[in-house]
């Protein structure tokens, strides 16, 4: 579904990715680890236009993209086929929980409203906030906002979603609830790329992992081989700190 | 206070306030809402670095800020007439009032857009609105909210300021009191009393401002959850 090439990206001299290829097929659940610093977010940001990578394709739906050179429309209907989940939500301040679920479809995709207040409706029961629908980011907890951030990425049914340490600015508590929504999209086969330092998630919902590390992929591998017949050595030596 | 004193107080207190009336207060609103309306559109081409009417909206900050309002109010009601273009004493504050308030209010409101997390837009694009649309609806109304003390301050001030319009013959609250001070030669009374008529406008606005930051306090309202 998702066929990336040779991306690479620089924050002025510093190379954050470099030749990094991976892709995603439907209904895959991918989790991104590696330590911090070692360009997962840009990866994931790159893939979404967010930044602007120097080289390097990307394929969506059979069509190949030159990232360098993308044209406003052709990031425009990506993106309406995609979604995109924040490390600090990014929910929209000024509006209610329902607001913010329903802005893409009735702004975004032009659904009439009285459809489109339905499909977010269900999307907020889905993630369990069927009693916040009029609630404003501000009177959220931090776990019910990123659950509204992952009813708005549903509410589109995208193809794809992407997730960017969605629980990182979580306490145990909150990070269980996203993460217990996070399992059931995934169950129903939500194709998903999450960025995460939930090495329980990666384990146990995650079908394939990526490891990235000074913005190269170092491995990437079906989840049960990762963890427990990893290929590199860096991996190896990862997978022995985080199980000791 | 002597009984002639009072008497003339009295007597003058609707004599001022019904030009205040009649015309600092439409001066000032008409004034200030086309004020918004450029500050607005300056703060936004600047927002969005939009080649070229980003380096005018510059320069024409750059211009109405660094010269007296009394000089720009000279300039178009004395000065223009010299090239042929004679402006009425009301249009021409409207004109110069609106033009001077903008540049300031421009830089307030840029400022109130650039302090609009940038996630926001990213939010909106990756939920698939567009550039302008998330202007409008997500980012705008945000720095509004952050821009409303600030700008009602500027509102503030423009209601006092209308009284240098007194120097190309409108005839606002200021003028008034000034002709009834040479007719009775009580200053200091007088002055006085056109002092308190604009600081009672300037309460009544301060207490709008209230009630509006209120409305617009709604969604940063902290409530148990």
């Amino acid at each position: 579904m998702i066929e990336l090439k040779n991306l690479s990206k620089a924050f002025g001299t510093l190379e954050v990715l470099q030749d990094v290829s991976l892709e995603v097929a439907k209904g895959d659940v991918v989790a991104i680890l590696g330590p911090s610093g070692s360009g997962k977010t840009t990866l994931l940001r790159c893939m979404n236009f967010l930044e602007t990578a120097e080289k390097g394709t990307l394929k969506f739906d059979d069509e190949v993209y030159e990232l360098a050179h993308m044209k406003k429309k052709e990031m425009a209907a990506i993106r309406k086929k995609t979604a995109f989940v924040f490390q600090n939500y990014n929910l929209f301040l000024n509006k209610t929980a329902l607001q913010n679920v329903m802005e893409g479809l009735v702004i975004g995709r032009k659904i009439p409203k009285k459809e489109a207040e339905k499909t977010a409706k269900q999307a907020l029961d889905k993630v369990g906030l069927s009693d916040r629908y009029d609630y404003y980011p501000s009177q959220l907890s931090g776990g019910q906002q990123q659950r509204v951030a992952i009813a708005r990425a549903i509410a589109t049914d995208p193809e794809i979603i992407y997730f960017d340490e969605p629980t990182s600015a979580l306490d145990p508590e909150l990070t269980g609830e996203v993460l217990a929504v996070m399992q059931t999209l995934a169950e129903e086969g939500r194709t998903m790329l999450v960025v995460t330092h939930e090495m329980g998630f990666a384990r146990n919902v995650s079908n394939r992992i990526i490891f990235m590390e000074n913005g190269e992929i170092t491995e990437q591998n079906n989840t049960r081989d990762f963890f427990e017949n990893p290929k590199n050595e860096r991996t190896r030596a990862f997978i022995n700190k985080i199980t000791n | 206070m002597s009984e002639r004193l009072l008497g003339i107080v009295i007597d003058s207190f609707p004599k001022i306030l019904l030009p205040g009336l009649k015309m600092t207060i439409p001066l000032t609103v008409i004034a200030f809402a086309i004020a918004m309306v450029i500050a607005t559109v300056t703060a936004l081409v600047q927002f969005a670095k939009i080649a070229v009417l980003k380096d005018i909206a510059r320069f024409y900050i750059w211009i109405i800020r660094g010269t007296p309002l009394l000089v720009q109010l000279f300039v178009v009601f004395y000065g223009l007439p010299g090239i042929g273009l004679v402006v009425d004493p009301f249009p021409a504050a409207i004109l110069v009032f609106s033009v001077n308030e903008g540049a300031y209010c421009a830089e307030t409101i840029r400022a109130a857009l650039e302090a609009v997390p940038v996630g926001q837009m990213e939010a909106g694009l990756c939920s698939g609105l567009s550039y302008l649309q998330i202007i409008r609806r997500i980012v705008l109304p945000q720095a509004m909210r952050t821009a409303f003390p600030p700008l009602s301050n500027s509102l503030i001030s423009m209601v006092k300021d209308t009284s240098l319009a007194a120097n190309i013959t409108v005839t606002e609250m200021f003028m008034v009191t000034q002709r009834i001070v040479a007719r009775t030669y009580e200053p200091l009374a007088l002055y006085i009393e056109v002092g308190l008529i604009y600081l009672l406008f300037s309460t009544v606005l301060t207490k709008l401002q209230r009630i509006g930051e209120k409305r617009l306090n709604v969604y940063q309202k902290q409530q148990g959850v």
